[in-house]
């Protein structure tokens, strides 16, 4: 399981990146972590010409609060982003979705800009960026563009970034004091593949749901929102019924993939599940009682 | 042969029964283990496969030349060309004429991941990048997958020489089961499926072929192939002559079976080499391995009938069994000889209709895996036991324990002829409930239940059978081709000079287990020296005695019994040395505390070393007869072997120490997700007087952890079309370290009477008896949804689904 | 392209290495390939087992998923680079002592990824030592040992 042969660049910056996949054409590949890309390569799922190594550009290593935003840049690692404090403060869904995605020594060298770019319909980091909301900026030799979270995921490992983009950072929303959070995942070890995940955000006006996000993965050929069971909850008291009823509506046209890891029937069911327990500790965590 | 003697066992022991370091561990912990991957030979190649892509189709055409013409490439053989350059693979199935097997494919693809092509180059990253440009044309045939469907009649044919699906197939009967069948006050049935696993080492498998041509001599070294006195096949693949194919073992990052007989990675490493001129490794990769690695595990479908009598007697067991084998059977259907060894349980029952189809389906075939089918054996009798007690209305524990064979009845002979030697079941039970904390359990499984919490226990006796005798390859077939008898294990010890000693082993002994711990504390009880200072070496296949290696927890027993006879020779000429440098009788002498002394007078009295430098520079000062030196070779041959009768009512003694062991876990099951965890688990092993009890726990732990990935985690799966579905790590879920719980482990010693100090084996201990506590923890936990666990793994789906069903 | 050699520079347990590369070489295959530094393994190169796992500027990664070429400037420990003139360091003795091995074949990861837990958490406990142990495989000894035989260390190492 050795890679096949390609050229290799390293830059130090977002300008050289670009400047780079313009000069080496549509075959070269961005590498930040790797430990997406790395892995394809060994089994010669993809055969890129040349890599353009950004994982040690100074410009995209930042992840810090930018007024309403949380802003992660393409080279920041996925370990130093789940300790950062303003992380913790400003994007704690993300925060908690890193530490899902993958084994420590993974997260270490893995970036969290990189995991979206890769799309995999299973992922993490994907889902907790579709709930929270934000934009993907992605730059090229002609400048640069924002791209909304819900437009950004298009299909299984596809996005909306084109040919010579670097997806140079993500700007998370911020979600107004009193948020409550919560990440569920199921796998079927310990560190094994994700099945489904699914990511809650709720905030509580004087008891009563004012804004809520769910999104899952593993359902689709993209993370998906639950908008309309969303929807559904704003002016409602969070009890159970309304929760569940909630979960139910965000699965209830879903028709997930069937591979070894689970059934398109079983991804629905646990879901339903995953949503239902994320949303009830979301709503805890916004001081609601459930 | 007839019974062996009752040994007498030395109560006193001063080595054996301690948790000593082990001596093999500084290498490894240095990572200078010296396994086959970091052996870099001068001018070496290394290989990749072209593998297929179809399960099942005919090769139409292959071109090799864009690959061949890589830069660094030297060698690029088809299948038709390797069938030239080498003969089909060593083979113990039922008919490998008309199923054969070659080291890759020639007219036609068996299996996804079957090999095709093999490519030598100056690196693997080389072999590999010229594997992508081999045009290959295919006729894709119909797989078959579904072992049911390959019974039928039109159904595609894996092997069109052999004209049929069915391997093999036979029915036997051990007693009377009619009569008990007739008699019994209920029939308890049900149909399980336990699927393919595999052991999966960290470690894959490979070899190092150099072909000699000056001297025709053709030297491997590889993390595989013990069974020494066999290697003559092998040579015989390779067409070299059997005296000149020397087979080096290195140490095995891990087997459990899968490395126990590998011919594959020599074949081809050695075809190589030889069409090179040049020195050849190949080390599979783990795709190759999982693919193409001819060690898969069982695959069982069961129709099981238990009769039983009210008051809870087990009478008889009815057992029609259809085994997947995949596309050939290299070791043919001995996995079910390990079941029918211990195919009662530790239980009374007596009789047995057993009745074996071996199929052939286009999937990578079965080689060993830990248990080597016995452990299968082991959830079906407790998956029906576990019935029976839910439709008599009775507790699981006590309906085992009134069918135990009791401790004064051993030796025992159970319906099929196999004997257990001893065993005290109530005994491991008892402790195991306690250790448990059974009752305690009891109470807390309760009052979860009020929370609307899943908790479940479950119960498992079982036995764990050790050293195979070789009949069980062939009492198969009326009249075998080869009725072998011989499955023997040597151990040459050699005093030197100095008085230090050097153990050698002639097989690849080295997989994980303690080879070196054992030899050296077994050689410290005999010689009362310090174990760490023995050396222990591993002798080529040349120079070799016979040797058949790790493999049906054989090996600590095996090498005992070697080390046993080459002490007593080796003491005998010392005793006799001792005796004229004292100018004492021999008969008054008596070893004593590392040397021998006039018995009465401890001042008369040779120290071991004294004795050895004697023997070896001393000629004039030795008796006339003995040669000088002080080393001894012993080779040990299975002790207590019967052989089958003619009809195979009888299948005669083939694994007589019978190690047995309780597990109890405790689960708690999720049933929206299907997901189970452990709260606690207990296992209480009894495999006789142990070695190095640390050991023995540490392959408990490490064979349950396994036995729990059979249990939830781990399938190889094989969609409709045949193709692989879990062809790397990625797919195929190994237990994590929060994936296994830790474990409580008990220890009783009911020794062997005929083994050296009475032990018995005990390495594939845990996997033998997980699966079937497990099951039975997870019915426990979904009683009131009345789930059957008849499948394994119990994946989180299957167990939605089962819940599904019920409601 | 194909033939493309990158000189990197990097220190390998404490000792400055030089080398020309193919950028397509992983870290994993130029310390065991290059450098004859044979004690971290390969066990599936999809980086799922952990085998390969060694520290990179402090921090564990899996050798077989960083290329050669991003290692350039960094520092490199290795299993070879725990004993002191044939002196075994605590966590290898600690893994002597409570057999925390069998086959050895997943042990220099662990021992890495071991010492990278004792040294981010000098008081570590058992679960603790069991969780953060779950990022490397093992096959032969079910983690058991492998645990004891941290919590062991990290109290010698104190």
């Amino acid at each position: 399981m050795k890679a096949p042969p390609f050229g290799y660049r390293r830059v130090d910056s977002a300008a050289e990146a670009v400047a780079a996949l313009a000069e080496l054409g549509s075959e070269a590949r961005v590498l930040a972590g790797g430990q997406s890309l790395l892995p394809m390569l060994a089994i010669r799922l993809a055969s890129p010409s040349h890599l353009v190594d950004i994982g040690r550009a100074g410009d995209l290593s930042s992840a810090s609060a930018d007024n309403g935003s949380f802003v992660v840049g393409a080279s920041a690692r996925q370990w130093v982003v789940e300790h950062e404090p303003a992380a913790t403060a400003a994007a704690p869904l993300l925060v908690d979705a890193i530490g899902r995605a993958g084994q420590v020594p993974i997260r270490h060298r893995g970036t969290v800009v990189g995991s979206i770019a890769h799309a995999d319909p299973s992922a993490e980091i994907p889902t907790a960026f579709l709930a929270q909301g934000g934009t993907a900026v992605a730059q090229d030799t002609s400048g640069t563009r924002t791209i909304p979270a819900e437009e950004f995921f298009q299909g299984p490992y596809m996005t909306a970034l084109r040919d010579g983009e670097l997806l140079r950072e993500v700007r998370l929303d911020r979600w107004p004091d009193g948020t409550g959070h919560a990440f569920e995942e199921f796998s079927h070890s310990h560190e094994s593949w994700p099945v489904v995940t699914a990511a809650a955000l709720v905030h509580l006006d004087q008891g009563v749901i004012d804004r809520a996000a769910i999104a899952i993965s593993g359902v689709g050929g993209t993370p998906v929102r639950g908008t309309e069971a969303e929807a559904s909850l704003i002016g409602q008291a969070p009890d159970p019924d309304a929760l569940g009823a909630a979960a139910e509506a965000a699965t209830a046209d879903l028709q997930p993939f069937s591979d070894v890891f689970g059934s398109g029937t079983y991804r629905r069911k646990v879901a339903t599940v995953l949503v239902r327990r994320a949303m009830s500790t979301a709503v805890a965590r916004a001081g609601g009682a459930t | 042969m007839t019974v062996p003697a009752v040994r007498e066992h030395t109560a006193e022991k001063n080595w054996i029964g301690k948790s000593i370091p082990r001596l093999e561990d500084r290498k490894f912990l240095l990572g200078r283990g010296g396994y086959i991957d970091d052996i870099v030979v001068p001018n070496m190649l290394e290989v990749a496969l072209v593998r297929s892509i179809y399960a099942h189709a005919r090769i139409v055409s292959i071109d090799t030349a864009d690959a061949a013409a890589v830069d660094g490439v030297v060698a690029v053989i088809t299948g038709a060309q390797a069938a030239e350059l080498t003969d089909p693979l060593p083979d113990f199935g039922p008919d490998p004429a008309n199923h054969p097997w070659r080291c890759l494919a020639v007219d036609k693809v068996r299996y996804a991941g079957e090999g095709v092509v093999a490519i030598a180059a100056e690196s693997r990253a080389i072999a590999e990048d010229a594997a992508e440009l081999v045009v290959i044309e295919y006729e894709p045939l119909e797989p078959l997958v579904d072992p049911l469907a390959a019974l039928e009649q039109g159904a595609p044919l894996v092997h069109e020489t052999l004209g049929t699906n069915v391997a093999f197939h036979r029915e036997f009967t051990f007693g009377d089961v009619d009569a008990d069948f007739e008699a019994a006050d209920r029939v308890i049935t049900d149909t399980l499926h336990w699927g393919r696993s595999g052991g999966q080492p960290i470690e894959t498998v490979g070899a190092i072929a150099d072909y000699d041509h000056a001297t025709g001599m053709m030297s491997i070294h590889a993390n595989s192939l013990s069974f020494t006195s066999y290697l003559f096949m092998l040579a015989g693949t390779l067409k070299v002559p059997s005296n000149k194919l020397d087979m080096h073992p290195v140490p095995a990052g891990g087997s459990f079976g899968s490395k126990l007989w590998e011919v594959k990675t020599p074949t081809i490493a050695g075809m190589l080499s030889k069409a090179t001129g040049r020195p050849v490794k190949y080390v599979q990769d783990r795709m190759e391995n999982i693919s193409n690695g001819d060690h898969h595990g069982s695959d069982r479908r069961y129709d099981v009938q238990l009769a039983v009598m009210n008051d809870g007697t087990l009478r008889s067991i009815k057992i029609k069994t259809v085994e997947d084998y995949g596309a050939y059977i290299q070791f043919g259907v001995g996995h079910h000889g390990n079941a029918l060894a211990q195919v009662t349980g530790p239980y009374k029952i007596s009789s047995v209709f057993y009745d074996v189809t071996a199929v052939l389906t286009n999937k990578c075939q079965q080689g060993a895996y830990r248990g080597f089918g016995s452990e299968v054996g082991n959830w079906v009798i407790e998956r029906m036991v576990d019935r029976a007690a839910d439709e008599l209305g009775r507790d699981p524990a006590d309906l085992r324990r009134q069918n135990f064979i009791g401790p004064e009845e051993f030796p025992y002979f159970i319906p099929t002829g196999n004997v257990y030697d001893s065993g005290n079941y109530g005994g491991v039970l008892d402790t195991a409930l306690e250790l448990a904390d059974y009752a305690g359990w009891r109470e807390r499984q309760e009052a979860a239940r009020a929370e609307g919490r899943h908790i479940g226990i479950g119960i498992c006796t079982c036995q764990e059978r050790s050293v195979f005798s070789a009949t069980e390859f062939w009492f198969w077939f009326d009249e075998p081709a080869a009725p072998v008898s011989s499955m023997p294990e040597s151990v040459t010890l050699d005093i030197d000079a100095l008085g230090n000693v050097t153990a050698t082993l002639y097989s690849c002994a080295m997989w994980g287990n303690s080879p070196e711990t054992m030899v050296a504390q077994l050689v410290a009880e005999e010689f009362d020296l310090d174990p760490q200072t023995v050396n222990v070496v591993y002798a080529s296949s040349n120079q070799g005695l016979p040797a058949t290696g790790p493999g049906g927890s054989r090996f600590t027993v095996m090498v005992a019994g070697a080390i046993d006879g080459a002490s007593g020779k080796i003491k005998s000429k010392a005793a006799n040395i001792a005796a004229h440098l004292l100018e004492a009788n021999v008969e008054d002498l008596a070893w004593v505390n590392g040397g021998f002394e006039v018995v009465g007078t401890p001042t008369a009295r040779k120290e071991l070393a004294e004795i050895a430098i004697q023997a070896h520079l001393f000629k004039h000062s030795l008796p006339d007869e003995i040669e000088s030196g002080l080393e001894a070779s012993h080779v040990y041959d299975h002790p207590y072997t019967t052989m089958p009768n003619d009809d195979r009512t009888d299948l005669g003694v083939f694994y007589p120490f019978m190690g047995h062991a309780s597990h109890i876990a405790v689960v708690e099951v999720d049933p929206e997700t299907g997901k189970v965890e452990f709260l606690d688990y207990t296992a209480v092993h009894d495999c006789g007087t142990m070695v190095n009890p640390r050991s023995l726990s540490g392959h408990i732990v490490g064979g349950t952890a396994q036995g729990i990935g059979t249990s939830i985690f781990e399938e190889f799966v094989y969609d409709s079309d045949g193709a692989l579905q879990t062809p790397s790590f990625a797919e195929y879920v190994i237990p994590t370290s929060m994936d296994v719980p830790s474990l409580k482990i008990g220890h009783q010693e009911t020794p062997s009477p005929y083994t050296p100090h009475g032990i018995k084996g005990g390495g594939e201990a845990g996997r033998m008896m997980a699966p079937a506590a497990i099951s039975s923890a997870i019915e426990d936990a979904l009683r009131e949804y009345g789930v059957r666990v008849r499948r394994l793994p119990a994946t989180p789906e299957r167990i939605v689904d089962w819940i599904d069903d019920q409601e | 392209m194909s033939t493309e050699q990158h000189h990197i520079s990097l220190t390998v347990n404490d000792r400055v290495t030089d080398a020309e590369v193919e950028p397509r070489l992983s870290l994993a295959d130029f310390l065991r390939r290059h450098l004859s530094l044979v004690g971290t393994h390969l066990g599936c190169e999809q980086g799922a087992c952990g085998a390969c796992t060694i520290l990179v500027d402090g921090e564990s990664v899996r050798s077989c998923l960083m290329l050669a070429v991003q290692a350039d400037g960094s520092e490199v420990e290795t299993v070879e680079g725990l004993a002191s003139n044939g002196e075994l360091h605590p966590i290898q003795e600690a893994f002597r002592q409570k057999q925390g091995l069998q086959c050895g074949f997943c042990t220099p990861g662990m021992l890495m990824r071991s010492l990278e837990l004792i040294r981010d958490n000098p008081t570590i406990t058992h679960e603790e030592a069991r969780e953060g142990l779950a990022s490397n495989l093992c096959r032969c000894t079910g983690y058991q040992y492998i645990v004891e035989a941290v919590v062991d260390a990290a109290s010698e190492m104190r």
